[in-house]
């Protein structure tokens, strides 16, 4: 679920809007238009959308980047704690970027590569054994030196852990064993692929154990680990401070003094902040801003495809709660998949992502993005926008028309504006959509009871497509909150997770996507773009389709 | 005298106990749950449940209130929820700021309001009147955050007078805390100026029209020692009675003034801690926010008696 920037309703830019919508919807019907499904082969990085074009930006050049300075970046949202065992916000992934290394780091093509490892980890035939091969002269920022006893500290306390948020990421994990002091043995219960990707998060970051030992479960208040820079102040819900760290294995690649995050939660201010220069990098900006930075020449603006998606979750089993077996529910809608489907036939994706984010976020149909290495034609396939097909559907089912939803969504002015349009959208096919605007915690407080029709949220993507899917429509999954279960689609699940085979994987998940299209207890909607601005006289910056800003190697121009 | 202290003294602590138990239940009473905040993307039921665990949140009402008091008697406010940094620490941090920003945001004011006034009463009937009128209205009718938002783009965005956002404390550069404050201060200072601005006005021309001033002119006194020595003085009473009532109005526009400029204060403090459901920080926030106001209260109290001998004080309520 990614915050929405915080910005002030613009409802005069309603009306136009709504006027534009509606213009679009009548062409389309009247040309028979069929939108999207322009299904991306599986490699690239989703060229064939409508959205921008992709720059994640180059490495620094060492010829042109003068060392020192102090770099600011404007961040939308406050990072929880800095313990890579309890973090659970996506903002915490920026500062650990520059303080906390992982075994694993993915690339620009959303490719895991070694980091911490020297290597990717061989797998044994059986697919319950990983062994991890470990970089040798690396210290900690306290001095000490990083082994494979540190690695086993950490993984250790990410299973053990009360209150950990990795131990479902690592999986049935049985132990870690230590050969010798620079490899890891993982050991499994059943073989279990997604673990490579925890492990390229912060599942995979490993902790000063000596730090562990006297700070215990007070790491977040001064955060040891492997990394370019080193903690060294938090102002709560204001800054986080790193100064650069002598210690770190290849410290003559990293030019600046310090990094500072400064939480500025307003989309227009980060954009004040970074032009006036108090800032030099600004995350999450808005799609209604880039036109305009993109015309000024002091900034550039870095965008790629997100692996997550946003999208509308249907309850048509939660009673008791996300989490408990599914019970049926009284509501057609509920009970017969042609009711959703043809909910899903009147959404016109192209016409909505145009209209809402000027066609900066681009089309989702399904829960894997074109950026991945995972998708593959038929998880890109879409159904079709078609308001007949959809009056069609509501005709067999049996109901009335209009058929009336209730939408809970959350408050912000970017949702709103979403929800609205597809408001207009929908009526073309049939449906009365009502709109039940609410508080962000509220949301997910009313999205785990089960009180909602129809909901609109989304997930910020994992490199892994397993913690895109599972989680999410798996019987009983955690986050499951449609109350959705489909014994042959949890099969599939579970026979890729099993599988390390890429090409098996694919085609387990296309099966998977298709499936997900019959049953529609989700519909993906659209996939946001990681967008974010620096200025010129930074060098070096990058982002990847983790969505992280990694500017541990940036410097200032000279 | 001390009946009337010791009276004051417990109807104090109990209405600050009255508003613990209120805000304690207040915040439990909103939709919402910390842990599923907290949670964010990675909740698994076994994860909620360490989470509530680790705060006590699983444990029954009346003994998380107990525990609370009990705590908080000790000046132990608990963890943040959201940071799992002590909330004492994050109010010391967050305190000196707002307390500055306010501080300077009253000067500011003040020297503004007051100047104001007494043009546009001295100068009754005079463009001067007019233009003091016309920015008064201005000040009382635009939000802060747009002025926020219009001065971020002109003075830091196009000229670069001003840092657009950040702090520095004030025993680190006070030079360098100036240059972060005064903006924010001015900003949040406008309302407040306006205010002042037209109870001057008015407190002014009641004092000029007076008998005491008739007689200090008669007497011959120069006009600017007429204005300063008799007339202001008297009016300045009302002043500091507006400033005092206007604490409250500064503290909630501290929060957005605040929110916008990227300053460490209690009032971004608590918006957050509202948004994430951050218990122990909204509780600490309002109690000590209660806290201050009852104290204040009672010390106004006390002054006007020492101030002014003919407000008699009794135990008796009036």
């Amino acid at each position: 679920m990614t915050n929405l920037p915080f910005r002030e309703p613009s409802l005069p830019r309603l009306r136009p809007l709504r006027a534009a919508l509606a213009a679009v919807a009548v062409a389309c019907t009247v040309a028979a238009c069929s939108p999207v499904s322009e299904g991306g082969g599986g490699t690239g990085s989703g060229g064939n959308q409508s959205a921008g074009q992709d720059s994640f930006g180059t490495p620094a050049d060492p010829a042109t980047v003068r060392d020192g300075g102090n770099l600011v970046i404007a961040l939308s949202a406050e990072p929880d704690a800095l313990d890579p065992t309890l973090s659970r916000s996506l903002y915490s992934r920026y500062v650990f970027q520059a303080m906390c290394q992982k075994l694993y780091d993915v690339d620009e093509k959303a490719q895991v590569v070694p980091q911490l490892a020297t290597a990717l980890p061989t797998t044994s035939s059986d697919g319950k054994s990983v062994t991890i091969p470990l970089r040798e002269n690396v210290r900690f920022a306290d001095g000490t030196q990083f082994d494979s006893a540190a690695v086993k500290a950490t993984l250790e306390r990410h299973l053990s852990n009360a209150r950990s948020a990795r131990k479902s990421e690592l999986g049935p994990v049985a132990g870690v064993d230590t050969p010798d002091a620079h490899t890891v043995v993982i050991r499994l219960q059943q073989p279990f692929a997604p673990l490579v990707g925890a492990l390229a998060d912060r599942a995979g970051m490993i902790m000063s154990p000596k730090a562990l030992q006297t700070l215990g479960d007070d790491f977040a208040s001064a955060p040891v680990c492997v990394g370019p820079f080193k903690f060294a102040k938090r102002v709560p819900q204001n800054s986080i401070e790193v100064v650069r760290d002598p210690n770190f294995y290849d410290a003559s690649k990293v030019h600046l003094d310090g990094i500072t995050w400064r939480i500025l939660s307003d989309a227009s201010i980060r954009a004040a902040n970074l032009r006036s220069g108090d800032a030099q990098v600004a995350d999450s900006v808005s799609t209604q801003d880039v036109g305009a930075l993109q015309q000024d020449s002091a900034l550039t603006v870095l965008q790629s495809q997100s692996l997550g998606y946003q999208g509308l979750t249907f309850n048509i089993g939660n009673v008791d709660g996300v989490g408990t077996a599914p019970k049926s529910i009284d509501r057609p809608i509920a009970q017969n998949a042609k009711i959703r489907q043809a909910f899903e036939h009147a959404i016109d994706r192209k016409a909505l992502v145009q209209a809402v984010f000027n066609g900066i976020n681009a089309e989702a149909c399904s829960p894997i993005s074109p950026a991945s290495p995972f998708s593959s034609p038929e998880a890109q396939n879409c159904p079709t926008h078609d308001p007949a097909k959809a009056k069609q559907l509501l005709a067999e089912a049996g109901v009335q028309t209009p058929y009336p939803v209730t939408i809970l969504a959350s408050n912000t002015p970017d949702t709103l504006r979403l929800v609205q349009a597809l408001q207009a959208m929908v009526k073309e096919g049939g449906f009365d959509l009502k709109i039940n605007p609410v508080e962000y915690s509220s949301l997910l407080d009313e999205q785990d009871r089960g009180n909602f029709e129809l909901l609109q949220l989304g997930w910020s993507g994992r490199i892994d497509p397993d913690a895109n899917i599972t989680n999410f429509v798996g019987t009983r999954a955690s986050q499951n909150v449609a109350g959705y279960s489909n014994p042959q689609l949890d099969d599939l699940l579970t026979q890729a997770r099993q599988t390390s085979d890429i090409e098996e994987r694919k085609k387990l998940y296309g099966q998977a996507v298709t499936l997900l299209q019959q049953d529609d207890a989700l519909i993906y909607l659209y996939r946001q773009r990681n967008l974010t601005a620096f200025s010129n006289k930074i060098q070096g910056l990058q982002v990847f389709p983790d969505g992280v800003i990694r500017a541990a190697f940036a410097g200032f121009t000279k | 005298m001390a009946r009337y202290l010791i009276t004051r003294a417990w109807q104090s602590a109990l209405t600050l106990l009255l508003s613990t138990i209120v805000v304690f239940l207040g915040v439990r009473a909103l939709p919402g749950d910390p842990a599923l905040a907290l949670a964010g993307e990675d909740r698994s039921p076994e994860a909620l449940e360490a989470i509530r665990h680790h705060y006590g949140l699983d444990q029954p009402l009346p003994l998380q209130f107990a525990q609370y008091v009990g705590r908080a008697a000790q000046g132990d406010f608990g963890e943040s929820i959201r940071t799992g940094i002590p909330v004492s620490s994050m109010l010391t941090t967050a305190l000196p700021v707002t307390v500055e920003l306010a501080v300077l945001a009253i000067l500011l004011a003040a020297a503004l309001g007051v100047g104001a006034g007494v043009l546009a009463a001295v100068r009754r009937g005079h463009p001067a009147e007019w233009l003091a009128n016309g920015l008064a209205l201005v000040g009382l009718s635009v939000p802060h955050f747009w002025l926020a938002l219009l001065a971020i783009l002109y003075l830091s965005v196009a000229t670069g007078l001003f840092p657009a956002s950040g702090f520095v404390p004030l025993l680190d550069n006070p030079v360098d805390n100036l240059h972060h404050l005064i903006l924010p201060a001015v900003i949040l200072g406008t309302g407040l100026a306006a205010i002042i601005m037209r109870q001057t006005r008015s407190a002014m021309l009641d004092s000029l029209s007076s008998d005491y001033v008739r007689t200090a002119k008669a007497k011959g006194l120069r006009p600017r020692a007429v204005i300063t020595h008799h007339a202001l003085r008297n009016s300045l009473i009302v002043v500091v009675t507006i400033v005092g009532l206007q604490l409250g109005g500064l503290i909630s526009g501290a929060v957005v003034t605040e929110q916008i400029f990227g300053l460490p204060g209690f009032g971004k403090m608590t918006i957050d801690a509202v948004f994430q459901r951050d218990y122990p920080v909204i509780q600490a926030v309002v109690l000590l926010t209660a806290a201050a106001y009852i104290v204040i209260n009672f010390l106004v109290d006390l002054l006007y008696s020492v101030i002014d001998p003919r407000i008699r004080v009794t135990g008796d309520p009036a």
